[in-house]
């Protein structure tokens, strides 16, 4: 079968310092990857390249090429709005919008000029059910979002991502300000969404990579180690590194 | 690129118009005034020299800081330091520093004139100017001064209370070494705004400048001088004048804020500061 | 707070008695002019006077409604003028500037708050009179020269204001609106504005203060009559401008200064006003 995303021969810089070196990696259609590798080796780097949020910064390059089926999304005449509609985004400390909960969700519908209330109010209802928000707050739509816990919050903000209906769901440590009960029930909905969504997870918690992908990738320095199932990986790794990354000989 | 930016390239358009107006105000200055800007025009008094107006802008901006700077100072570290936050009294008097600071000079030299040279009989002169631009300028100073303290976290304090000093031995070993650098920065701008006051002076210490100077005579400023020679005065070449005039005053306040920002450097000013109102 | 201690109870006093003596700055400045006022203020027919449309002190008539029409009028244009230009600015500085260039744009911003407003009254006579006489029509003196040396007044305290608090729209924010296929204007419009939108009202308040208070670059340009202005290009006159032309014509205790403080009483209502409506609605 086609992989859903081809990464190629993947570089980038930030000015002159290189944070990712020649990065080739495939994510099939429908499963969840895990990257995993201590701080500062380029995952969210990595993350943020795949729907080209990188270019919001000054002076990041990109070489290589991005595959999204057989669009190669970092192409200059390729519209930037477009790719981001396909591949949504869920970040590492909740960001929801300072307005109402349904707003929130509405937003992203209503950039594509999706003006109908009923309609609206549809695709607000089933995202945030797909999000296992919906029982928490029906009924209090109105109420800003901002007043939500912050594991809520943070569904909140995959229920915004859903809204747009994405094919690729990209996530940079979204549990990583959560409480446990929050992050349990963040991994128990990244189960339910594989399958119907392709998945890219950066995490710090190993034990989270090895409960909720299918296959897990290890970045060192800005370059891909290895890739496999996630099983594989954890019980068998073909390389030293990762193996003394996941025995804890690294300092993270 | 280019797509969905179109209101980017209208801001662009935009900021070049208010650009292009600045630059319309600052060439037509440069173009009128700087052909006369002489150290003759700068020292000499009489038509065609500015010399007292200088000392008398600097004379009534020295006076009015004197007062206020400690003045300002004292407000703020009550209503900071002193009170608890949020209480009603810090409200009122940040809403009564508010109405004041934003009240038009001109009607603190209707009150100063009524209370002044109407009471009390002093004369339309520099005494009487820079007890107005002492009014004006106290708000102004508390306000510079609550946001300096405001800049020094709270922990500073807690540490220094901790310690066992008290509130005052606090504010003067920690708070405002602290806050110094923003003080500098807001005095700075203080001053600027007070050179170039006009309406207020205009009423209080009047349009002319004495032979034989004094406190109690009247004392035209720079900032009054244009006003007076470009409307009232009959003088050929007062466009020129007024303009050189305004170059002097520009470049005055331009040294002084730039003084300012390299002493308030050098006593570590905060970041995110440039709030002057 | 703790108990005060021996050390600090004369310097608590004495800061608590500088309080007191700014209190009293404000006691004094609003009752001096009410006592001012009084004489005009206490029967019926002198209130039907004052919100006439007729300035005749000679006949003893005094509306100040055409004073009042100019304020608004003058004030209105500038923040109309001002408004758009401060705020494409502050796109400009805070989005399509590199840091370096942001920086020193806010400074030089930051010293153009201080040119002194006669200096813009100087270039208003020298440049926005004669072009108003000539494309628009009429002496030049008018509202709309005051309205326009104002704009450019207020132009950079609003734009630095307007900047910052576009500035402090957290970029979580931004990159999130981007991450679900806003365009960058889109996350302007959507986003940082209604984010921005309390601090943007209070940069409002700060430049619509200046405005309404501003008296010599008004004054040099507006031509002072004391007719009721029936377009922008006519001459006119404002509370500060007129204040300022008779407050030496009419000494203090004759009904013209009285009418002078109401007017004063006037703006220091509206700054008051102001100050709250900052508060309720802006980000302070
Ligand atoms: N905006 C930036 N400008 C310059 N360098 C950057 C920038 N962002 C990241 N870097 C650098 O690029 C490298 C990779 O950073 P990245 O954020 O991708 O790491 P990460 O694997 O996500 O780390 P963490 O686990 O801490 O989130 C780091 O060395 C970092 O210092
Ligand atoms: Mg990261």
């Amino acid at each position: 079968m086609e992989p859903k995303l081809r990464v190629e021969n993947l570089s980038v810089w930030y000015q002159r310092q290189p944070a990712l070196k020649h990065v080739t990696l495939s994510v099939e259609e429908g499963e969840v990857l895990a990257l995993i590798g201590p701080s500062g080796c380029g995952k969210s780097t990595f993350l943020r390249t795949l729907n080209r949020l990188s270019e919001e910064q000054v002076g990041v390059r990109v070489t290589g090429s991005i595959l999204l089926g057989d669009l190669d999304i970092h192409q200059p005449q390729v519209d930037v709005t477009q790719i981001r509609r396909r591949i949504g985004m869920v970040f590492q400390a909740p960001n929801p919008f300072p307005f109402s909960i349904f707003d929130n969700v509405a937003y992203g519908p209503r950039l594509q000029g999706a003006a109908d209330p009923a309609a609206l109010r549809k695709i607000v209802e089933q995202s945030l059910r797909q999000a296992a928000l919906w029982d928490e707050v029906r009924g209090k739509l109105r109420r800003p979002a901002l007043a939500l816990s912050g594991g809520q919050q943070q569904r909140l903000c995959i229920a915004r991502a859903l809204a747009v209906n994405p094919e690729v769901l990209l996530m940079d440590e979204p549990t990583a300000s959560l409480d446990p009960l929050s992050t349990a029930k963040i991994e128990e909905l990244v189960g339910a969404l594989r399958g119907q969504y392709t998945i890219v997870m950066v995490t710090h918690n190993l034990r989270q990579a090895a409960r909720v992908s299918d296959r897990t990738a290890f970045f060192l320095d800005g370059t891909l180690v290895e890739v496999g199932p996630t099983r594989q990986i954890f019980t068998a790794p073909q390389d030293s590194r990762t193996e003394q990354y996941l025995t804890g000989r690294f300092e993270s | 690129m280019g797509r969905g930016r179109r209101l980017y390239g209208l801001s662009a358009v935009l900021a070049a118009l208010g650009l292009a107006g600045f630059a319309l105000v600052l060439g037509s200055l440069l173009k009128s005034g700087l052909p006369i800007l002489t150290w003759h025009f700068l020292t000499s008094s009489g038509p065609g020299g500015i010399g007292p107006e200088i000392l008398n802008t600097a004379v009534l901006c020295a006076i009015a800081l004197v007062v206020t700077v400690p003045l300002g100072l004292m407000v703020a570290v009550y209503q900071g330091e002193y009170l608890r936050r949020r209480s009603r009294r810090v409200r009122e008097l940040d809403h009564l520093r508010a109405t004041l600071m934003s009240a038009p000079t001109i009607v603190v030299a209707l009150v100063i004139y009524r209370v002044a040279v109407g009471w009390w009989h002093w004369p339309v002169s520099l005494m009487t100017g820079a007890l107005a631009l002492a009014v004006i300028n106290w708000p102004f100073m508390v306000a510079v001064s609550r946001s300096a303290l405001a800049s020094v976290p709270d922990s500073y304090r807690e540490a220094s209370l901790a310690l066992g000093a008290s509130r005052f031995e606090t504010v003067i070993k920690v708070v405002i070494p602290a806050a110094l650098g923003n003080l500098i920065e807001g005095i700075g701008m203080s001053l600027a705004r007070l050179a170039g006051e006009s309406a207020a002076l205009i009423v209080t210490a009047g349009v002319n400048v004495s032979q034989h100077w004094s406190l109690w005579g009247p004392g035209e400023t720079l900032a009054v001088h244009i006003w007076y020679i470009r409307t009232e005065g009959l003088v050929s070449g007062r466009d020129a004048e007024a303009a050189a005039t305004g170059l002097t005053l520009m470049i005055g306040i331009s040294v002084v804020l730039w003084l300012a920002s390299r002493a308030a450097r050098l006593f570590g000013r905060s970041q995110g500061g440039y709030d002057g109102a | 707070m703790s108990m005060p201690s021996v050390t600090d109870r004369m310097p608590r006093r004495a800061a608590g008695v500088a309080a007191g003596l700014f209190g009293l700055v404000g006691i004094v400045v609003v009752a001096s002019l009410v006592a001012g006022a009084w004489p005009m203020l206490g029967e019926p027919r002198s209130v039907a006077n004052l919100i006439g449309a007729v300035w005749d002190p000679l006949r003893g008539r005094f509306g100040m409604a055409p004073f009042v029409v100019g304020t608004a009028a003058v004030t209105l244009a500038a923040l109309l003028i001002a408004v758009p230009v401060a705020l494409g600015a502050a796109v400009t500085v805070v989005h399509q500037m590199g840091a370096l260039m942001r920086e020193w744009t806010l400074r030089v911003l930051a010293v153009l708050t201080a040119v002194p407003s006669v200096v813009f009254g100087w270039w208003g006579l020298q440049m926005v009179v004669p072009w108003v006489r000539n494309r628009v029509g009429g002496p030049g003196y008018s509202l709309l020269a005051a309205g326009i040396v104002l704009a450019l007044m207020i132009l950079p305290t609003l734009s630095l204001f307007f900047a910052q608090s576009l500035g402090q729209v957290p970029k979580v924010l931004r990159e999130g609106s981007a991450a679900l296929g806003a365009t960058a204007d889109q996350t302007l419009l959507r986003v940082e504005l209604p984010v921005a939108m309390p601090a943007l009202v209070n940069g409002l308040v700060v430049g619509l203060a200046r405005a309404l208070g501003e008296t010599m670059a008004v004054q040099m340009v507006i031509g002072g009559q004391t007719a009721l202005p029936r377009g922008l290009a006519d001459p006119g006159a404002t509370l500060t401008t007129q204040i300022f032309t008779d407050i030496t014509a009419f000494p203090p205790g004759t009904a013209g200064h009285a009418v002078l403080d109401i007017m004063a009483l006037l703006l220091i209502a509206a700054m008051y006003v102001l100050v709250r409506a900052a508060e309720r609605w802006g980000g302070l």
